[in-house]
């Protein structure tokens, strides 16, 4: 069964369509990143999923329960950092991670969850008091209790310094592993390339690209594009390389400098050329499409 | 369902804050105090019977405005903070809220007007009145009910609005036109009829009817009616007190019911 499944899911307001159309299914123990400009619809959709706001048009459902008809029962097996939240006043890290167990009918044992986020030490302090980042962790507790199949994350990564967003990358693997999906939602694109199974990219309502990295990387091209430095450039060294089975161009860049675009394949044949034709590497690089030249490629950003 | 944990949540928070507190307080204190100025300024014969007649004007004023204080806020708080998203993201209904909420806010009046009530019913008899147990228990039982009115009115003007400070004002809108200026508009519409020469005297039934819906009206019908005796006892069936307790039962849960029916429809983002 689908974790998560959007049929042709739409939500208009009076002036603006913020999602249009968007079907597809997250297949369960995958780990899913929701990428998009700021304003794409991402939050859209996952308020649809929390059943804070209602489809125009379309349904979705988690684990086969539809979302707005038995939003209890779909959200009784999933965990939620959901963006927009506050915490509750006057109510201490500990007391939040209780209130979370007893709605979840959960047993866990609230210390161990904070300390697993990393705020154990203020367990006993308002959770008004917390900086944005311990209070991201600590709705990132709330979310773990109770071993949740399904973990939904609007930007999870908000307000916390490289360190706890490392964490919680860290996190977000165990619980896969685990064998709960995950499924979130960002816009810092090494995050998701990090740590995402398939990606869906998000634009002005509507899904524009859903593969694996490398799926989405081979449909731009899928080339590799590799520089090299050497020691010196010796006549028919371009020519040699362009002969290489796999390669598409080489060009110089400089004195010393040599672009080479071509299949992944091929890196390790233009390096062996070079040295049959007695040239020395000083350096080599490889640039791939990273996620983000995919991602503006795709949005036109 | 989990209100229950919601409830227990809320209770500890209202209770816990200052202010909860101190509503709380003051309305246990002021109900305290009418049970002592009672035997001495009240005529003969003295009983607990008799006293609800005493101080039902004057709850019909403070109940409604510690009722509204405790409900406005319940909802919209925490819809305005954002903690509201928080709670709907864990297995909780709208459902489970708003029957939390309820369950806690009025519980909370519910036992502050326990308490005081047995505290006065205590000063009122001892030493020189009455006590008429029967007549007391059911108008300790009608002035629960409608603390719960003017707190489920609150919190219906908590869950249809999107800020506290429109909850505050609408709820507190309600407050002056219902236990404020109702009167004055009752009057002024018969002393108006009466100078145009269409009715003689009293307003006609329907009209009386009309002009009693309003919950004091309706909670001073039902303690006339069952609790201190007579009072109501000539005109149409309508102005019984029989009917004035099904329209106060309606109070207690048609808003709450049609600003549920709002809540969940609305988005909360």
């Amino acid at each position: 069964m689908a974790a998560i499944d959007a049929s042709t899911v739409s939500k208009r307001y009076q002036t603006e369509i913020a999602l249009n159309g968007v079907d597809f299914t997250v297949e369960e123990g995958e780990t899913f990143g929701f990428l998009g400009p700021n304003g794409a619809g991402k939050s859209t959709f996952i308020n649809m999923l929390l059943d804070f706001a209602k489809p125009t048009d379309g349904t979705v459902s988690i684990f086969g329960h539809d979302c707005q008809q038995a939003g209890v029962a779909a959200r009784e097996r999933i965990g939620v950092l959901p963006e927009g939240y506050s915490v509750f006043n006057r109510l201490t890290g500990r007391q939040h991670i209780e209130y979370a167990i007893r709605s979840k009918e959960a047993d866990d044992d609230p210390i161990e969850v904070l300390n697993r986020v990393g705020i154990r030490d203020d367990a006993d302090r308002k959770a008004s008091d917390y900086s944005k980042g311990m209070a991201q962790r600590l709705v990132l507790g709330m979310a773990l209790v109770g071993e949740p199949d399904l973990l939904i994350l609007d930007e999870p990564s908000t307000g916390l310094d490289p360190n706890g967003a490392a964490q919680m990358r860290e996190i977000l693997r165990e619980e896969n592993e685990r064998g709960a999906t995950v499924f979130f939602s960002s816009h810092i694109l090494e995050q998701v390339e990090a740590v995402c199974d398939r990606v869906g990219i998000l634009q002005d309502g509507e899904l524009v690209a859903i593969d694996t990295i490398g799926g989405l990387r081979s449909s731009l091209g899928g080339e590799t594009k590799l520089v090299i430095t050497v020691s010196k450039l010796v006549d028919g060294t371009l020519d040699a390389i362009r002969a290489v089975d796999g390669v598409e161009t080489a060009v110089t860049a400089g004195d010393q400098t040599i672009e080479v675009t071509c299949i992944n394949d091929a890196k390790m044949d233009i390096l062996i050329e070079l040295r049959s034709l007695d040239v020395e590497v000083v350096n080599f690089r490889t640039d791939e499409a990273s996620l983000e030249d995919m991602f503006i490629e795709y949005t036109g950003a | 369902m989990t209100w229950q944990t919601i409830a227990k949540r809320d209770i500890d928070l209202t209770f816990g804050a200052r202010s909860g507190k101190l509503l709380l307080g003051l309305t246990v204190l002021s109900i305290l105090l009418a049970g002592y100025i009672y035997p001495v300024i009240g005529t003969k014969p003295i009983t607990t019977a008799r006293f609800g007649g005493f101080v039902t004007g004057w709850l019909t004023t403070l109940l409604p405005f510690v009722g509204v204080l405790l409900g406005y806020g319940a909802v919209v708080n925490e819809r305005e903070s954002g903690a509201l998203r928080l709670s709907l993201s864990l297995p909780n209904s709208r459902l489970d809220v708003l029957l939390g909420k309820f369950c806690s806010r009025a519980g909370l009046l519910t036992a502050a007007v326990l308490v005081s009530l047995s505290g006065a019913g205590a000063l009122v008899v001892y030493p020189f009145g009455e006590l008429v147990i029967s007549r007391f228990l059911a108008f300790t039982l009608l002035t629960v009910l409608f603390g719960t009115v003017w707190c489920g009115l609150g919190l219906a003007t908590s869950l249809i609005v999107a800020t506290r400070r429109r909850a505050l004002v609408l709820s507190f809108g309600l407050v002056f036109v219902f236990v404020v200026v109702w009167d004055a508009i009752k009057t002024a519409l018969r002393v108006g009829l009466n100078a145009a020469g269409i009715v003689d005297g009293a307003l006609p039934g329907p009209a009386q009817f009309l002009l009693g819906l309003e919950p004091g009206h309706v909670f001073q019908r039902v303690v006339s009616g069952l609790v201190t005796g007579g009072g109501m006892a000539d005109g149409p069936w309508y102005l019984n007190e029989w009917v004035a307790f099904a329209l106060l039962m309606l109070w207690s849960v048609g808003p709450l019911g049609l600003a549920y029916v709002a809540f969940a429809r609305s988005d909360v983002s």
